[in-house]
Formats: structure tokens, sequence, C-alpha cells
């Protein structure tokens, strides 16, 4: 744990030192100068806004792997993130000039609601076998994806609704993220409840015999994994796979008992996110590949290598 | 209802839509429109036996019903063939090869996609289907993100023609393609015509044909290469469908009332047509192009095969 | 002592208990025996307070079970089910340490950790401490789930069928563990069992359901005798007690009795 700490320091001064514009660290000494509002205006807000992410999204989606008792299940493949989009999407059409805040209300509504019906979903289905449920998940997220896409059409503005859904955190800039910040009050949260949320892990009739409310600590659960998904949604985009990827790497190595655990799924989501966007921005110099495509292939990539091991 | 009679109701309904979807709102313009039209009418012909026919038969090789074989990654290799051949060649190159030198390109690739899927990855899944189509699902998402990485570099213009391929759309093919595609299908359907009664007993599983002295394997093998053909001449033809084919396989089960191929397929095969006529017709009369195929049969299948799901417990 | 007042469960008009009224001797082993279907799990979890009843109450020590709360149920009845889903990474102590739940909501303190070695040392897992479940057979598994449900230190224990997928030694330790709970620790055992040899041997009180109601119940042994056995699972009993127990032989290889 500790070499992941330190990685993630490495990380985070690589992070800060790369960018289109070129520095020096002497210049940084001046505070008055060119470097010093990089660094505070885009490459620090940037460097936060990675950092929350990662974490948040790690931690929604080992919360929301002990709510569905399924390894694969990650707001990607629940329908968490396309309810988001469409909770945004029906945020913007009703309401033109709709505030972050409202933004946010609809994402969250939307992301919770179509959670607890994948929940419902899923408690219907008999047969478990731990693959089948993500592949329901995705299909179920292309179904919301797909209202999503016939309203956009209908309002033409599907063009531009792909454009501001891909994770990409060049759009973060001093002024324009502070809402990823309410992830912090939801790690905390998510790590006072960890213990709860391992025995919610081992099956409601478990958690009944040791004493604990499974119903209320599942909507915990799903509330806080809804407000994280929709504060990186408006943010930064959709980034799929993180949530899954991380826990399960961490669950092979350390475990599953969740109050030790949790903060290294916390590190290793921010480390993996770090190393997409550095990645990103390095492979086609000075630009950059937007998060939503280098998450998407390195953790599809781990995703896979995952399966053909036989996680199951 | 018998069999024969509702195999009779669905040709009948199905040609009742094709003459509507031909003739409605056209003036009976013979000259241009409905040439057009029936240009279109075959497609979708076409493409829909195709979709039918493979997600079904894939469904009792595999032993489950909401897989479906487009799903496995072999849209995502023609799309990833597309956007290619966008940046390396511009939408010259595209002129260049031509739609039906691209149709056949794009098979022989999608052919190639499923032998390196068969040799590679169904030893290492061989008990555990689900595993597969996770795994084409994930890798579908993964080839997805090195495409659309390739979106980025493309110019405007060529973006917009990447665009057009991606969606599910009638519009695309011309008579050649066709031909190519009606010979292709016919040679497929004819080959598999008499193994019918095999497949029925496969639907069983791998242990019981094996004991009822079918050779499974061989048979798989021969059914995927099949059904590659058939998916491949789909995807080149109308376009990627993704999940569509579990949704209208499901639906045809649903109407069928009997798990006997001879019955199934055919009634896939209609409903298949007749989803894709009505979206079509919605598509281009009540939505007047506001929307398109893909999105009105992914909402509308979607949410019936959902609540399928929900209804009959997920039971396969 | 827990004790049950006309209890009544149906699902729809299919009726799968029907006024069964029952008290458990405290600091006993009781077997609940019978065919399938006989309503057995379903009495189990309405004590458990895992399913609600039709009509009729549950109360543990003169109080009514559907007013305690879930937290406080928990203090005093601790339950055991076969959990099929059950796929956590956990290690063996990880999982009994989570039995000290209802204590110490995961702050571990001295006590809670004497308690757990306790549990350990009682099932003698203590080579397997820090094995990952996933890696130990279905009897250690289930000897690590019993610790478990030790370590919640309860008055009660509930168990649904637990023997089922046992080799022979592992049923014999886990029967012989709920014995010694029992004599040692003056806990309540209350099991639902399938195999009536091992419910005659170990048990000191038996309730024997059929078809939702109740058929006998008695110390083991007064009703263990033939008549009853062979009324109760249809099937030809001979009962052969010895000094080393009790024998049921049901295997009938002279035809099965219509």
């Amino acid at each position: 744990m500790r070499l992941l700490f330190l990685l993630l320091i490495l990380l985070c001064a690589a992070s800060l030192m790369l960018g289109s514009k070129q520095m020096s660290i002497v210049a940084l000494f001046d505070f008055s100068s060119d470097a010093w509002l990089t660094i505070t205006a885009s490459r620090i807000p940037r460097l936060i806004a990675l950092l929350l992410t990662g974490v948040g999204l790690s931690v929604s989606g080992v919360i929301l792997q002990h709510i569905v008792r399924n390894k694969f299940v990650e707001p990607a493949t629940s329908g968490g993130l396309d309810a988001a989009k469409l909770g945004i999407l029906v945020s913007l059409t009703m309401l033109p000039s709709a505030s972050t805040s409202n933004k946010m209300l609809f994402a969250m509504l939307f992301c919770f609601a179509a959670s607890l019906l994948f929940i419902f979903i899923i408690s219907r289905v008999t047969f478990k076998n731990s693959v089948l449920i993500p592949v329901l998940g995705l299909m179920y997220g292309s179904v919301l994806s797909s209202i999503a896409e016939f309203y956009a059409y209908q309002h033409n503005i599907l063009q531009s609704m792909q454009g501001w859904l891909l994770g990409d955190f060049s759009r973060v800039v001093q002024g324009q993220y502070e809402l990823i910040y309410i992830i912090l009050p939801i790690i905390v949260l998510a790590y006072l409840y960890a213990h709860r949320f391992t025995v919610m892990g081992m099956g409601e009739e478990m958690a009944a015999s040791l004493g604990l409310r499974y119903a209320a600590t599942a909507a915990l659960g799903l509330i806080l994994v809804s407000v994280t998904v929709a504060a990186s949604v408006i943010t930064i985009g959709a980034i799929p796979f993180v949530g899954l990827v991380i826990p399960n790497l961490v669950a092979l190595k350390y475990g599953e008992n969740l109050s030790r655990t949790l903060p290294i799924v916390a590190l290793g989501g921010a480390c993996l996110l770090l190393i997409c966007d550095i990645f990103g921005r390095v492979i086609i110099y000075p630009f950059e590949v937007p998060i939503g495509l280098t998450a998407g292939g390195v953790g599809g990539v781990i995703f896979l290598m995952l399966i053909m091991r036989g996680v199951k | 209802m018998s069999q024969a009679v509702k195999i009779w109701t669905m040709l009948l309904l199905i040609l009742l839509l094709a003459l509507v979807f031909l003739l409605i709102g056209s003036g009976l313009d013979f000259d241009y429109l409905i040439p057009k039209r029936f240009m279109r009418l075959v497609t979708i012909v076409l493409g829909s036996v195709c979709l039918a026919v493979s997600s079904i038969v894939f469904q009792t090789i595999v032993g489950n019903r909401i897989l479906s074989p487009s799903i496995m990654g072999y849209e995502a290799v023609y799309l990833l063939w597309q956007a290619l051949l966008l940046l390396v060649m511009g939408t010259n190159g595209l002129m260049m090869l031509g739609v039906s030198g691209n149709f056949i390109v794009s098979i022989m690739l999608m052919l190639v996609y499923s032998w390196a899927l068969h040799r590679l990855l169904l030893p290492r899944c061989k008990s555990d289907v689900f595993m597969l189509l996770l795994f084409g699902l994930v890798l579908t998402m993964v080839i997805g993100t090195v495409t659309q990485f390739i979106q980025l570099r493309i110019s405007p213009g060529e973006f917009s023609v990447f665009q057009g391929l991606s969606y599910t759309s009638f519009n695309r093919s011309n008579p050649e393609t066709v031909w190519y595609g009606v010979l292709a299908v016919a040679t497929v359907l004819w080959v598999s015509r008499k193994t019918l009664p095999v497949l029925d007993v496969m639907a069983l599983g791998r242990e019981q044909s094996m004991s009822l002295g079918i050779n499974h394997a061989k048979y798989v093998k021969l059914y995927l290469a099949l059904i590659a053909i058939l998916v491949a001449v789909s995807t080149s033809l109308i376009g990627p469908t993704a999940f569509m084919g579990v949704f209208i396989a499901n639906i045809a089960y649903a109407l069928a009332g009997s798990s006997k191929h001879k019955v199934t397929l055919p009634i896939g095969c209609a409903v298949s047509i007749a989803i894709f006529l009505i979206a079509q017709i919605f598509v281009e009369h009540v939505f007047n192009y506001k929307t398109s195929v893909s999105i009105l049969v992914n909402l509308v299948c979607g949410i019936y095969f959902l609540a399928l799901t929900v209804r009959t417990r997920g039971i396969t | 002592m827990i004790t049950v007042s006309n209890l009544h469960k149906s699902y729809g008009k299919k009726s799968v208990l029907s006024d069964v009224s029952l008290a458990f001797p405290t600091g006993r082993v009781t077997s609940l025996i019978g065919p399938n279907g006989a309503g057995k799990s379903t009495l189990l979890m309405m004590m458990a307070r895992l399913l609600e009843p039709s009509s009729g109450y549950v109360s543990l020590d003169g109080r009514k079970i559907s007013e305690m709360r879930t937290s406080e149920y928990a203090h005093h009845v601790a339950t055991l089910r076969q959990s099929p889903g059950f796929n956590l990474r956990l290690t063996v102590e990880e999982l009994i340490s989570f039995g000290r739940f209802p204590y110490s909501r995961g702050s571990l303190t001295i006590e809670d950790r004497r308690v757990i070695d306790e549990a350990i040392n009682f099932l003698a897992l203590e080579s397997l401490r820090h094995d990952y479940l996933d890696e130990l057979s279905g009897g250690q598994r289930q000897m690590a789930f019993l610790a478990m449900t030790i370590a919640q230190q309860t008055d009660v224990l509930l168990l649904d069928e637990p023997l089922n997928n046992l080799d022979m030694k592992h049923a014999v330790q886990i029967m012989q563990a709920l014995r010694r709970l029992c004599d040692e620790q003056g806990r309540t055992v209350i099991l639902v069992i399938h195999d009536i040899n091992f419910a005659a041997n170990y048990s000191d009180y038996i309730v024997a359901l059929k078809n939702g109601a109740l058929s006998f119940s008695g110390t083991s042994a007064q009703v263990v005798t033939a008549t009853n056995l062979s009324e109760l699972y249809d099937l030809d009993f001979e009962i052969i007690r010895n000094e080393r127990g009790c024998l049921c032989n049901y295997f009938n290889l002279s035809g099965v009795r219509g």
C-alpha cells in the first residue's frame, strides 16, 4: 500500500508538469509568472478532478458490486452512466438555462431510479450466472442510451450530446469544476460505512441475521453511487471500467474486507485514472486523447484479461 | 392457432406492410420513387433474414436466449475497418473501393475475425458461454474506443460519412451488393436446410445431443461459420444492429409457441421484416426522419425484452 | 425461551404452514424433521424474522419478536442458512469477526478479539485462520460460517440444513460442535435437518412437521419410534438402539412401503 502511495505522488507530479505549455520549475518560484497561472487555473484543478473522480468511481464500483453481489457490476455496466446522461439531457431540454445544480439533481435522480430498476430486474432473474448480470446491465444501458438518443435526435442536439458526454479532463478549469468536490464527503461516508457495506455484500439473509438493516444500507449505498456518478458525468463526462477493474484487482490480492481494502481501492482508482490521463496526453502531444477513450481502452483490456483469467 | 395458420397470417401481414411501404404517399411514381423504395424493401428483407436466422441459430448453439452474434465484436471490426479506410484514404478511398468492393472486403475481414475468435477464444471458454459473450461485449467497447480515437483525427467531412455508416440504414445498398447478398444467403440457407432437425436436438445441450449421436463439435463449427457469413452480409448491407437480434429472436419465440426451428426460423424472419418495415415507415412518414431505425428498434424492442426477462424470471 | 403461537403461512391459496404452536426448550438441541414441503424451513425462517407469518406470532422470552428492532434481535438470535450466492473474498478470521457486528459495528475491541479467538478454538480452525474462504473445502467453509454465528454470542442459534453437501467427517464435527455449544455454553440450538440419524442421535427434542402441520414432538427418546417415523416419511423403519446410539434403518432392501 505504501508503494501505491508513492506511485500516486509520482504520478501527481508528472501530471502537473505535463501539458501543452512548456514550463520550467524555476518559473514556478516567481509567483506572478504565467507558469503559476497555468498551474493554479488549469493543472491543479485538473489534478484534483482526476484524483476525486478516480477515487469516486472506484468506490462507487465497489459499493454497487456489494449491493448487486456481482463482481462485474459498475456504473457503466448497470445503466447508471447512461441514466445520468439521460438525466442531464432531460434537464437541458426542459430548462434550457439549467444551472449546474439543476443538472446535478436530474442526473442524480435518474441514476438512482435507473439503478433501483436494474436491481429489481436482476432480483427477478433466477439464473444467477455471474456474467449474465453485466450483460443484462449493458443491454439495459443501451436501452437507456437509445431513449437519450431518441430525445436528442428530436431536439437536434445528438451531435453535441456525443461531444460533451465523452469523458474529457481538458474541460476542467478553475471555476468550472467545483461540483466535483462533492465526492469528498461521499468518500468519507463510504469509509465510515465500509464495514456495513461488506455485511450487505453477504446477502440479505446474512445481513438480517447480523442485525443490519439491509434495505436502508443498500439505499444509502445507491445514493452515494448516484451522487458520484452524476457529479463526475457533469464535470468530466462518462468514464467506463474504472469502477469495475480496480475493485476486482484489489480483491484478488487483498480480499474484500472493505474496512481494510477501501483505501487501497481508492488509491488504485486514482492511480489508474492518472496513468490513463498521462498516457492520453503524451501519445499525441501536444494534443490529448480524452480520458473516456483511454480509460475505455486501458480499462477494457484489463477487464478482458480478468475475464480470461477466469475471475468468477 | 395452428402453426401453419400462424405462418400464413404473418406472411399476409408482411405483404400488406410491404405494399403500404411501397405505395404510401408515393403518388404512384413508378419511375423513381417506387423503384428506390423497392430497393430498400429488398434490402430490408435480406438484412432481416440474415439477422433473424443468425440470431436464432446462434442462440440454439450456445444454449441461451439473450445472446446474439452481432455483439461478439463483428460489428466493431466492421466499424473499425470503415474508420481506418476513411483515415488512410479519405472519402475518395471509399469512392475508389466502391460500395461493392467495400462490401466484399468487409465480409472477408469479419470472416477472419470469426475464425480468430473461434480458434483462440472458444477453446478457453468452452464451459462458459456467458464468458464468451461478456468478452465479446467488452472487446466491442475496446475496439470502439480505438474507432472513436480515429474519429477524432479525421476531417469533419469524413466524420459525417462515418456517422452515416454507424447507424442501421436501409439506404446504402445498390443492386450489385444486393445480388451478392442474395447469393450468399441463399447458399447458407440451402446448406442448412437439411440440418434443421439437428439444430432441434442441439437445443437440448451439448451432452444430450452427443448422447443422441450428434457430432456436436463439428456442427458447432459449421454453424458458426454460416452465422459469420450471415452477420457479415447483414452488417455490410444494413449496418450495425447490436442487440436487435436478441429482441427479435425472443419476440419470435414468444409468437411461435414451439421451439422447432422449422417454425421459429420463418416466424423470426417474418417478425424481423415486420419490425424493420414498421420502423422505417415510422421514420419516413411519422417522424419525418427526425429519428432513426436503430433508435426506434432499440427503444421499443429493448423495453419489451427487459419486461419479458422480468416476467419469465430470465429462465432461458 | 422461544415460542411460536398459531403460526400460519400461505402463498395465495396454497397453505404452507397451518396453525403451528410450539415451545422450544431453552438450552437444548431441537431438530425439525419431516418430508420435503412440510414447512420446516418456513417455520425456521419465521423464527429468524426472515419471513412474515400470515397470522400468528413468534415470541422470545415473552416478547413478540415483530416488536423488536433488527439490531436488537441480532443480540439474541443468530441464523445460518445456505448461501449459494456468497462469494466475498474474505479470510476465515475476517468472516468470523463479522459475527461481532451487532455489538461493535465494525470497530473491534479487545473483548471482540477474545470472543473471535474463542470461536476459532472451539472449532479448531486455528490453522485456517488466514486462508481465504474460496480456497477451502465445503466442510471447512461451513465450519467457518458456524464459527461466525458462535462469535455472535447469541442465546439462540437457528440453522437451516447445516449438513447439506458435507462429507461424513465434517457432518459429525458440526453436530458435535452444536452438541458442545448446548452442553458447555447452555445455548439453544434449533436446526432443520434431513438426516434422521443425526437428528435422533444428537438432539434432545424432536419436532416433526408434515404438510404444514405438527405431526409429533417430544424428547428424542420418546418420539423416535418406528411407528412415528414410518407415518411421517411413508417408509418402512426399523429402529435399533444400543450403547453407541440409535440407528434408523429405512433403506428398505425388500421394497418400499406403499
